[in-house]
């Protein structure tokens, strides 16, 4: 089996989740790993 | 905040590592380092594609005693709730602001609410210097009305700190005021080191050069959100904007094209509004001043009308500011302010921005109306209107 592509995202406030949900959105069998710093995401949108 | 850690992996299969930083990216063995913040362990992870997301941190001053634990700063939630806590615990009674951009100016109904004296300090001579000079002379008379001190043309030159290390006092150009809170609401810049290091290219405005693709000039790094720029459809140029909206748009972008997808954001007209305690204030395009430094030959009409039909009830008075370009009439900016009906109504005007109306095709729109919405001339045509009969009779 082929090794599922990867995709990376630094940072979880705005425009980190917004780009990890459409690009799974596009391409579900997408690994998406997104790093954030502080303790919550999503907290800027 | 939208979602959780938990709520990304359970509905989207997206892993989410809070308290985790990424210190390095290495664009030819394409992986980041990763720091568990928690743990204190550090980890190379591997990727396909990367995308940037690294937004902005507040600008501080650093003058003498300004790391004092009683200073804040306001970008995002954690901020948010820090400044609350000690509002609650330590109940201040005077709070100096430095700055008045949107932040200040937002913050000034919230301390005033929990009844602290507040004290907005900038260096400029009106609050919002960014702002047409009408719009911004309406925002100071409300801050008056609402107790609220402002302090024109002050530098700020150091903090006096008391035996806790708080702030006890400050001193500006112009003399020493006490305080025991301190917010500095002073604009962000945008966070680039790693992205930089990397060889991630910046542009002139100090925050990631894109396109409107979202790629960076790194093969398979794309980037979003407050640490990047974006292309002003008005100016032509790439600016730093950092608002959510338009982070959000960048993100969709950008996860799309890493996903394989071909999107694109063409560009921002520089919408925005806030609220400042009972007024509304919008803005869209350019200023004069910046208007003027893209060449553009200015003209500008403002004009006072009625939000609905005056008998309504809830009608309220509304400043309208058209700025527009005087040899082919282009519509280069709008700015309104009033205590109704403006923060929605500025996206009018956004629409004539993105589609490059001229005045005198804004005076013919047809808007809707009835009398608890608007009046048979909106402020908008009226104000078009007006500017459209200057540039016939130049």
């Amino acid at each position: 089996m082929a090794q599922k592509e990867k995709l990376i995202v630094i940072g979880g406030s705005a425009g980190g989740p917004s780009a990890a949900a459409r690009a799974k959105r596009i391409n579900p069998e997408l690994e998406i790993t997104m790093f954030e710093q502080g303790r919550f995401v999503s907290y800027g949108s | 905040m939208v979602r959780t850690p938990q709520q990304f992996k359970e509905k989207q299969d997206i892993e989410v590592k809070t308290e985790h930083r990424v210190t390095k990216i290495d664009p030819k063995a394409k992986k980041v380092e990763v720091v568990n913040l928690s743990k204190s362990q550090t980890e190379w992870v591997p990727y396909d594609k990367l995308i940037i997301a690294t937004g902005a941190r507040s600008r501080r001053l650093t003058i003498p005693g300004s790391n004092a634990k009683n200073i804040f700063t306001l970008k995002d939630l954690e901020d948010g709730l820090r400044i609350r806590n000690y509002v609650d615990e330590k109940e201040p009674k005077c709070v100096a602001i430095l700055g008045a951009g949107y932040i200040s100016l937002e913050m000034c109904e919230a301390f005033r609410l929990r009844g602290l004296e507040t004290f907005v300090f900038y260096r400029r001579e009106l609050p919002a210097g960014n702002l047409e000079r009408e719009i911004s002379e309406r925002i100071l008379k409300e801050l008056q009305e609402n107790d609220v001190h402002f302090l024109p043309s002050h530098e700020l030159v150091a903090f006096q700190l008391n035996s806790n290390g708080e702030v006890s006092s400050l001193e500006t150009t112009k003399g020493n005021y006490p305080v025991d809170t301190v917010l500095m609401a002073l604009g962000f810049i945008p966070n680039v080191e790693i992205a930089k290091e990397a060889g991630v290219e910046l542009g002139k405005t100090g925050a990631i050069r894109t396109d409107i693709a979202q790629r960076t000039n790194v093969t398979d790094i794309y980037t979003a959100g407050d640490c990047c720029e974006v292309f002003n459809l008005v100016s032509q140029d790439w600016v730093y904007t950092p608002l959510g909206d338009i982070a959000n748009k960048q993100g969709r972008v950008a996860g799309e094209n890493t996903a394989g997808g071909r999107a694109f954001l063409s560009g921002v007209v520089g919408s925005a509004a806030f609220k400042v305690f009972e007024l509304e204030v919008a803005f869209t395009g350019l200023g004069i001043l910046a208007a003027q430094r893209y060449g553009f030959d200015v003209d500008s009409q403002v004009i006072e009308a009625e939000s609905k039909v005056g008998y309504m009830p809830g009608a309220k008075r509304i400043l309208v500011k058209l700025i527009f370009d005087r040899r082919d009439g282009r519509l280069l900016g709008g700015q309104m302010i009033g205590k109704e009906g403006v923060a929605r109504r500025i996206n009018a005007l956004a629409v004539a921005l993105h589609q490059k109306m001229t005045i005198d095709e804004i005076a013919r729109l047809d808007f809707a109306y009835a009398p608890p919405f608007s009046a048979p001339f909106d402020p908008i045509l009226i104000a078009a209107e007006q500017a459209a009969k200057k540039i016939k009779m130049d």
